[in-house]
């Protein structure tokens, strides 16, 4: 189905090659056009966040700034790891909630998913519309009861206490992904397993997650960045810096009420969001087919 | 097996909604102990407050241009890359990236590039003598709203990409290969032909965008904390700054209420659309 | 199934690790002290170190510190306070103070205050901690807001690095410098949605007359508010302040001598040599600060940004508490290796000792502890001010950002500070 650009012959007619030539051209200079300059918006942030993270804070905060660094210094990356702040520990805790909440939700999610796709009990239409309506409800409001809820379970300043709140979000989205991913997967797959006698339960694990990888895997994704990039929940439910995530954590390291660092702060940037676009890239491919299987064609 | 599921919910949605309701019933500030019953006055107030219709009609604004931009340029993007293959396939993986970079960095950076004085954005149009003096990015209220929702769709456009790119995959080759034998020209092959089959896949992003854009913290506080004067004040915020710096949580939660509703509203909508687009 | 049950071990597994954190060990006394000193990059260090130091005087005493970012500290704490788990010592600013005081759970410190601690420290600071005649809190660092002035901006542009007495010879000094050096911040204020941003306001509002509100009375629609809000928006048009920036915005292109005025506390200092590395001798000879100018009040003002701590009622260790809370604010090591050093701020001591009278002898600092301190005043701080504060900065920007007329702006101002005060 993929053509490289442009390479197409043109069928018989003399007549209309010119003019479809001509056509193909300009269209072709279009193409160039528009993909060049979203690859300079693409790619100018990046630029200025990497530009900015090897300057000195004097000409980081420069009222004049320099497009280039003209003293390039490592000095802010270096101190992210030996200042006081935990920087790393931040980092951590940012992957270990945001990758748990991931294999949790979609966990749970897949069990939900599949519940509502193939229904079969009285209550599984509306079941599935209040958990999919849940994902309206603005988290913003939820926060206050929730966490005089995990004060009394003693899950404040928890690993655990974060990953359950980042669940409110994950899991109605998930249960909806996974739901129309599951719609996508035709029953008669699963007939053959039932004839012979297996259990719903095998059934799902047996036969129609290995079906559903993309999908899994574009349920974990998005999960895992929706709660990587969560700054509510961990500023209202961590205040101590051996639990903190990333977003609160940059947010109250650098931009401070004493000096706004800059260079420090671009240079937490580059390094926070270096993983995540490395991982992203090797999935993403994946997720096209996920998205391409599941979630458009069974809504 | 929807079990497991529905008891997480019930606990860290149902009941922190249920009180958030309840706590909507009665004007309960996060300073005292006392918190009396007041019935309607938190809603009745929200009715004639001036602020409220603001942070409405900015939510709508920030949301509508971000998801309507993001399709738009979204879909010319996937259009554009579809034939890609080989090594141009990497411009696709590299225009996704954006979605990759944590929310709160792309705050930082936008805010960075576009603050008064010392922003790189004014240096480099006043070089290139596009703009006489530094334009108020994030100073001016008409201006500051553009600016958040550039970083927004900065970062959400990769989604649209994404999506768009797997639709175009769906379309079935036989419809492309009738459509190419009957000579059909660029214009029509994609609205004629393409669009239909994207639709559902539009409708399906936009609605996830416009539920994101709704919620969407980290990008606003980090940038101009709602400001100045309210012009960047979505729901989000404004329900944020009642709750956590004025400590009205009873008002606060009654707005949250109005914000479910709405939400909910738009979504039956929506998903009104998607079931025709099935029938 | 099994890979349920594998799950929920997993889970639990990982609860049981999570939790584990908390709670005291081998019988040591520990007191948990919510701060924002730590969550800043500029005062981290310095705070780390005066717990350290503090631990190894009192080894049976463990300092557990709880960074809280300073725009959070406030209702990071009432949160705590409500849900039963406030920290033992926390360091509070401004109003946070009041808040705090509302929710009645702090622990008055008059009995440990008394005698010789009061008598060492300066009694109108000590006053700043009082509410209702009850000592709530006590000075930890000293901050007045006063105008610093740029001496080597000021003769680059012609003018004598005198500075200015009045806001109108600040407005011309203004005109002078813009049009000289374009490319200077003239004046640095405060123009934040933060609660900060009013109290750096207060004084300069005062000196034009105009008192937004007091206790829960509103009394924006005045004539002399309007003079103030014109005054903003001139400072804005005219491109002498960029609006929307903190105070410590302003710090960094200080010390490039890109600012030529800043409306801010002893705090400038530091932040500049950290990043010019001038020396004490040189940094003397650039900067000066004075009062705030006046305005048809005739009157100088300033108002405190100083730390306090306080005490919270529930806790467990009080007397280790006050212990701290003790060194931090008036034991010298303290005063000379973290307010100083760290801060730059001004210690609340009464009679400094020699050692610190030293390093307090400066042009800076006699000038903030002679002509600034005796004008402090206090903004109309309280239960109500958290809940006013966003309507007034909200009118302060749309003064600077938009072209409503101004007594449109005093008036939509009142009518929203009367909804949010009750009248």
């Amino acid at each position: 189905m993929t053509q490289a650009l442009g390479d197409r012959t043109v069928p018989d007619q003399p007549t209309l090659v010119a003019p479809a030539r001509r056509r193909l051209a300009a269209g072709r200079y279009v193409v160039i056009v528009i993909v060049a300059l979203f690859i300079a918006w693409t790619l100018w942030p990046l630029y200025w966040m990497v530009s900015t993270s090897l300057k000195t804070p004097k000409e980081a905060t420069s009222l004049s700034p320099t497009l280039w660094p003209h003293s390039l210094t490592t000095a802010n990356f270096s101190e992210l790891f030996s200042s006081s702040l935990p920087f790393g520990t931040y980092f951590v805790n940012s992957a270990i909630t945001s990758v748990i909440a991931a294999v949790v939700a979609v966990l749970i999610a897949t069990l939900a998913g599949y519940s509502f796709s193939r229904g079969g009990y009285r209550l599984s239409g509306a079941a599935s519309v209040v958990v999919l309506a849940t994902q309206m409800i603005p988290l913003v409001v939820l926060i206050g009861p929730l966490y005089l809820l995990l004060l009394k379970a003693h899950l404040l300043n928890t690993y655990l206490g974060l990953i359950i709140g980042y669940t409110s979000f994950a899991i109605p989205f998930g249960a909806w992904l996974m739901k129309g991913f599951f719609d996508g997967i035709p029953r008669e797959i699963e007939e053959a397993a039932r004839v012979d006698g297996y259990s719903r339960l095998s059934i799902l694990f047996r036969v129609v997650v290995p079906l559903s990888v993309p999908g899994l895997v574009t349920t974990g994704v998005f999960v895992f960045m929706n709660s990587w990039n969560n700054l509510l929940y961990p500023l209202t439910l961590v205040n101590s810096n051996s639990r903190q995530t990333l977003p609160p954590g940059l947010l109250q390291s650098f931009s401070g009420t004493f000096k706004t660092d800059w260079g420090g702060m671009m240079a937490a940037s580059v390094i926070t969001s270096i993983p995540l676009v490395i991982a992203f890239f090797a999935v993403q491919r994946s997720m096209v087919r996920g998205l391409t299987a599941g979630a458009l064609a069974g809504t | 097996m929807a079990l497991p599921a529905l008891l997480i919910l019930a606990l860290v949605i149902g009941y922190p909604m249920v009180a958030a309701v309840i706590v909507s019933l009665s004007h309960y500030s996060l300073l005292s102990p006392v918190h009396t019953f007041a019935g309607g006055a938190n809603y009745s107030q929200l009715v004639h407050d001036p602020v409220f219709w603001q942070s409405l009609k900015n939510t709508a604004v920030y949301t509508g241009v971000s998801v309507v931009a993001g399709l738009v340029l979204g879909l010319l993007l996937a259009l554009a890359l579809e034939r890609a293959a080989g090594p141009w396939r990497a411009i696709r993986a590299l225009l996704l990236t954006p979605w990759a970079v944590p929310v709160i960095v792309v705050a930082f950076l936008f805010q960075f590039m576009f603050t008064t004085p010392g922003g790189i954005i004014n240096a480099a149009l006043l070089k290139a003598g596009l703009i006489h003096s530094a334009l108020p990015w994030l100073t001016s209220p008409a201006l500051a709203m553009v600016t958040v929702i550039i970083a927004n769709v900065w970062t959400q456009l990769p989604f649209f990409l994404l999506v768009f790119t797997a639709a175009l995959g769906g379309v079935p080759d036989e419809v492309i290969e009738a459509a190419r034998v009957d000579r059909a020209g660029t214009w029509s092959m994609v609205f004629g032909i393409k669009l239909p089959y994207l639709r559902s896949a539009a409708v399906v992003g936009a609605l996830l965008m416009i539920i994101q854009n709704f919620n969407n913290f980290p990008l606003i506080w980090a940038m101009t904390q709602g400001g100045p004067a309210y012009a960047t004040s979505t729901l989000v915020i404004y329900v944020y700054q009642l709750a956590f710096t004025s400590f009205k949580l009873g008002y606060a939660s009654a707005i949250g209420v109005v914000w479910l509703v709405l939400l909910l509203v738009i979504a039956s909508l929506f998903i009104r659309v998607m079931r025709s687009d099935r029938a | 199934m099994k890979k349920l049950a594998a799950a929920c071990l997993a889970l639990t597994a990982l609860a049981a690790g999570g939790c584990g954190s908390s709670g005291s060990a081998s019988g040591k006394t520990v007191v948990t002290f919510a701060n924002w000193a730590a969550a800043e990059p500029a005062t981290a260090p310095g705070i780390a170190a005066m717990i350290k130091k503090f631990e190894a005087l009192h080894p049976k005493i463990d300092i557990k510190s709880e960074p809280i970012s300073f725009t959070d500290i406030e209702h990071q704490l009432v949160l705590e306070v409500q849900s039963g788990n406030p920290p033992d010592v926390a360091e509070l600013q401004g109003n946070y103070l009041y808040t705090l005081a509302a929710t009645q759970d702090l622990q008055p410190l008059g009995g440990y205050g008394s005698g010789a601690f009061s008598k060492s420290v300066i009694g109108s600071e000590l006053k700043l901690g009082e509410l209702g005649g009850q000592l709530d809190a006590i000075p930890w660092t000293v901050g007045p807001i006063g105008l610093w002035y740029n001496k080597a901006v000021m003769k680059q542009a012609g003018l004598k690095p005198a500075p200015p007495a009045t806001w109108d010879q600040l407005l011309s000094d203004a005109k002078a410098i813009h049009k000289k050096l374009p490319k200077v911040i003239v004046l640095g204020m405060d123009t934040t949605s933060r609660e900060f941003a009013l109290d750096a306001a207060w004084p300069v509002m005062t000196s034009f007359g105009a008192v937004p509100f007091s206790g829960t009375t509103s009394t924006a629609d005045t004539p002399a508010m309007q003079s103030y809000l014109s005054f903003m928006r001139t400072l804005a048009k005219d491109g002498y302040t960029p609006e929307g920036q903190k105070t410590g915005f302003f710090r960094q292109p200080a010390a490039s001598n890109q600012v030529a005025f800043t409306v801010d506390g002893p705090y400038v200092k530091g932040v500049a040599q950290s990043i010019n590395h001038v020396s004490d001798q040189k940094f003397y000879q650039t900067w000066g600060v004075a009062r705030l100018p006046t305005g048809s009040a005739g009157q100088h003002y300033s108002t405190p940004t100083d730390h306090q701590l306080v005490m919270f009622k529930n806790s467990a260790n009080k007397t280790a508490a006050w212990q701290f809370m003790q060194f931090l604010a008036t034991s010298q090591y303290s005063v000379l290796n973290y307010t100083l050093k760290y801060e730059n701020s001004i210690p609340p001591l009464a009679s400094p000792p020699a050692e610190v009278a030293k390093e307090l002898d400066n042009p800076i600092t006699k000038s903030f502890v002679k002509s600034i301190i005796p004008e402090v005043i206090k903004p109309a701080w309280g239960a109500h001010y958290s809940a006013a504060y966003l309507d007034v900065m909200a009118g302060i920007q749309k003064a600077m950002t938009s072209s409503e007329p101004i007594s449109s702006v005093a008036s939509g101002m009142q009518t929203s500070l009367k909804s949010d005060l009750g009248s």
